[in-house]
């Protein structure tokens, strides 16, 4: 196994983490059924895109441990995914299926 | 002289202080995030642009089952770095234990997507060719499908040879470390595509 430079979190803490993304997707859940009958729109795209990014961030960071390892990997894979992000929101904007406000 | 020897070797070959093939896993994840977005963009493109013949799969997703799938997925990620963990403590038992519930787990995720396209395909008669939303929902979600089946093949893989050597060794203790990291990449791409995809889908006009 590679070196550890942290303390990793213990098996009783992964549990926990678990349980706290397997509750974040039941309130996802509950927010399209909430959204099917108040129709909240733009607010439960919000919500669930906060939802869904924090889930994202605590699998990425103490899961696949990017917490714990060397700043040139945090460095590699955010840079993939703000480029990702980046040119694919130019290319949705650019044919109108996302609206860019400001200027 | 020979610690000095093999300390070089080290500084010479891994001057970034990672192990090579693990940095080379973080790269090719890195660049997986270009191919995903390709086939999500591709898909919000056409998910709601009306005008086409046919059933459109916003209208057809069926949420529950899709959230029983996506929480599989999310427990099997528990299972994973279960299984690296119990590794790191030396428990053998334990991550061959942990390696076996993962893939599992992940055959769960792959068996209701099979159903789910199979319903799709003979319920709803929405097939690759129906319109462009269809065919952009089934490219997406099949290779993230193929994604899950090729890392299930590489967890089984390793539990087999675990099984056969009665453990896993240092270099093959990094290979469980490489295929952890796939795993919870899949994981985290549909963590992305069952909120954009599923659950922010607005069926055409």
């Amino acid at each position: 196994m590679s070196t550890e430079h942290h303390a990793h979190p213990t098996p009783a803490q992964y549990w926990k983490i678990a349980g706290f993304l397997a509750i974040l997707t039941a309130i996802e859940v509950a927010m399209f059924y909430i959204d099917r009958e108040l129709g909240l729109g733009f607010l439960n795209a919000a919500i669930l895109i906060v939802l869904s990014s924090i889930k994202f961030i605590v699998v990425v960071g103490w899961f696949m441990h990017v917490r714990f390892e060397k700043p040139i990997i945090n460095r590699f894979f955010a840079g993939g995914f703000v480029l990702a992000c980046s040119l694919y929101l130019v290319v949705l904007a650019a044919l109108g299926v996302v609206v860019i406000r400001g200027g | 002289m020979s610690d000095l020897a093999t300390e070089t070797h080290h500084d010479e070959h891994e001057s970034t202080g990672i192990e090579n093939r693990k940095l080379g896993m973080w790269v090719f994840l890195s660049s997986e995030f270009l191919f995903f977005g390709a086939l999500i963009t591709n898909y919000l493109l056409y998910s709601n642009r009306g005008g086409f013949e046919g059933i459109y799969p916003a209208e057809i997703y069926d949420i529950p089952f899709t959230s029983v799938s996506s929480f599989v997925l999310l427990m099997s990620s528990l299972t994973m770095v279960l299984a690296h963990n119990a590794l790191s403590r030396h428990d053998q038992n334990g991550a061959r234990t942990w390696l076996f519930a993962t893939a599992a787990l992940g055959a769960v995720f792959l068996g209701g997507q099979v159903f789910e396209f199979y319903e799709f395909i003979e319920v709803y008669d929405m097939t690759l060719s129906t319109n462009p939303a269809a065919s952009a929902f089934y490219v997406l979600t099949g290779f993230h499908g193929a994604h899950v089946a090729i890392g299930v093949i590489m967890l089984l893989s390793l539990w087999g040879i675990s099984r056969r050597q009665g453990g896993l060794s240092e270099k093959h203790g990094l290979n469980l470390e490489l295929v952890g990291l796939y795993w919870h990449f899949v994981d985290i791409i549909w963590i992305v595509i069952f909120t954009v995809v599923y659950l922010l889908s607005v069926p055409a006009v």
